[in-house]
């Protein structure tokens, strides 16, 4: 795919980029319009109001859904559980993930390779539902496997309540999200591995390097923006996840693990204030956008190292 | 030397084994325990294949729960989402690379900005317009909705492989005198049918597997699409585990299969340059 040069060479010239090149991006062009714009639109302009799903009338409120919010006690305490919750399992799954990409880099045997790879694709395939039940079903405090057996080894005195305990719950949440998320990133930062040029190792060791000096000064600079990208796409979508926690936990025990996802479906659907919940939903993109700022700055940065 | 490279061999080979039997076991126990009956799993909570392999689940699931009626919902929004946004997004894609070298750039970056957007904030101004436009509960409005993720992710990946088909080919149809569009579906098309294919299974798998919007947008039972269906089952008095665990390999199965044919294709999809 390198080699492919994009740009002046694969493109039309001017005089055949006339009014019908527009039909052809139009109908995407209308489906962003009407699916994404118009939604964060109306999203930010109920934010200043008080409307609710029940009325169909509203009035002007200017910042007061802003000010409720950030002095509610639970929309802080769900925001805090939603940076716990989004670092600790970016934590995890870089962790397993990366360890497991360069094990298997390492050994790339052409048997075993394929083998793993698709054990690592079966969790990353789970429907949303699938791992909820599943998870539910081996953690389960009655008859479930995992605390049947704790007890059977002698590990546990008693049946452990995984996903009622409100000091585990989080933890369980954030583990069941690295056994989804890990393999994702295993099987990229894997495909970003075998990128490496092997010559360049080959000419670390002549030069009397160690293993650790060729990962510090030939692997991670070759790889450091594709995982740069991968966490930036992994960090929007653990953040905004609503449907593992929700199937899972739905929030509680006493939300405990309510995000600001549920955060703002308890607002807006189940209590049916959708100025409230607007607003909230505003200031997480705000603070989305925030962080993704950040991290583009980083990977620009790095970019640029590499083409210095 | 030699001997310490062994050593470390077999380590990465035993720490890949623990990663592959914990990445495989929930998928294994879902599938055992939809084939054991009740009474099975309730005095061997901890034995993996069942004593007597039993069917009883997935009757109960499709006929006496009527399951086949969600399955067939799912199929068809799926397809037709995937239908949809493959029109859309395939020749979006593919007037972004030919057509506009300069604001192609701008186009993609705010498509892939969208990602960002929470789908909980989404699915409120959704959920009120469908009501004005009397799309609630019908299959046609959850399929306008999908296509808000749909086709933001299939154009970005369809840019990718668009952009590995040489334009010379295409010069030489435009002599022969084909317009723009003939030599997009006639020449262009043909060359990308792998990726689209790729794409296509896969926006077929994401809404296959969609849950909130479904959960909102369909009240009823019976125009539900199959997560929420299974989800709703959960607290159903005449439910098992076993049948819950069989409704969730009807839904689990195919999305792997699928994701095993593009497998090769999603991986090394950031490494080949698709986002650069």
């Amino acid at each position: 795919m390198k080699g492919i040069k994009t740009g002046a060479a694969s493109v039309y010239p001017k005089k055949d980029r006339n009014l019908t090149r527009w039909l052809f991006v139009g109908p995407a062009m209308l489906v962003v319009l009407c699916l994404l714009v118009y939604p964060l639109g109306s999203t930010l302009l109920y934010s200043f109001t008080n409307k609710t799903l029940i009325k169909t009338t509203y009035s002007f409120k200017g910042l007061e859904n802003y000010i409720k919010i950030l002095s509610d006690p639970d929309f802080l305490r769900a925001f805090g559980t939603t940076l716990v919750w989004t670092f600790s399992s970016l934590l995890g799954q870089l962790l397993v993930g990366f360890t497991g990409a360069l094990a298997l880099n390492r050994i790339n045997n052409r048997i075993t390779r394929p083998i793993y790879r698709i054990c690592m694709i079966i969790p990353w395939a789970f429907p949303s539902v699938a791992i909820a039940l599943v998870w539910k079903w081996m953690l389960n405090g009655i008859q479930g496997y995992i605390p049947t057996m704790l007890m059977n080894l002698g590990l546990s005195d008693s049946m452990i309540q995984f996903l009622s305990d409100p000091k585990l719950v989080l933890p369980t949440l954030v583990f069941i999200n690295i056994w989804f998320g890990a393999p994702m990133i295993m099987v990229n930062v894997y495909a970003a591995l075998q990128t490496v040029p092997r010559d360049q190792y080959e000419a670390a060791v002549i030069d009397g390097a160690n293993a650790w000096q060729s990962f510090i000064h030939i692997t991670v600079p070759h790889i450091k923006v594709v995982v740069g990208l991968l966490v930036v796409l992994r960090t929007i979508w653990v953040f905004n996840n609503f449907d593992i926690i929700f199937m899972t936990t739905a929030g509680g025990p006493a939300g405990r693990t309510t995000t600001m996802p549920i955060y703002i479906y308890e607002l807006g659907w189940t209590n049916k204030l959708v100025g409230r919940a607007s607003a909230a939903s505003i200031l997480l993109l705000i603070f989305l956008i925030a962080v993704c700022l950040i991290y583009f700055a980083v990977i620009t940065h790095w970019e640029k190292e590499d083409r210095a | 030397m030699k001997k310490g490279k062994r050593v470390g061999d077999i380590l990465c080979n035993v720490y890949l084994i623990i990663l592959a039997v914990f990445a495989v076991f929930p998928l294994l126990w879902l599938l055992v325990s939809s084939f054991k009956s009740s009474s099975e799993m309730l005095n061997n909570p901890t034995k993996i294949l069942p004593i007597q392999w039993t069917l009883e689940n997935f009757k109960t699931v499709l006929i006496t729960l009527n399951f086949t009626i969600n399955i067939r919902n799912s199929v068809i929004i799926a397809a037709a989402t995937t239908l949809i946004a493959i029109v859309i997004s395939s020749l979006a894609a593919y007037g972004v690379v030919r057509f506009f070298p300069k604001l192609g750039d701008v186009m993609t970056k705010v498509l892939v900005t969208t990602y960002m957007f929470p789908s909980i904030m989404l699915v409120i101004p959704y959920a009120m317009v469908m009501a004005k436009l009397g799309l609630t509960n019908t299959r046609i409005g959850l399929v306008l909705v999908y296509l808000s993720f749909s086709v933001p992710y299939a154009v970005w990946m369809l840019v990718g492989f668009f952009k590995t088909v040489p334009i010379g080919i295409e010069e030489a149809a435009r002599i022969d005198g084909a317009n723009k569009l003939q030599v997009f579906v006639r020449v262009v098309l043909p060359l990308v049918a792998p990726g689209i294919v790729s794409t296509a299974i896969y926006v077929f798998i994401n809404a296959w597997n969609e849950y909130l919007y479904s959960m909102i947008l369909m009240s009823s039972s019976d125009k539900t699409t199959i997560s929420v269906a299974v989800k709703t089952l959960e607290g159903a008095d005449i439910l098992n585990w076993g049948s819950l665990m069989a409704a969730c390999a009807i839904v689990v199965v195919p999305s792997i299969i699928f994701f095993c044919f593009i497998q090769s294709k999603l991986a090394g999809g950031l490494s080949d340059g698709a986002v650069k």
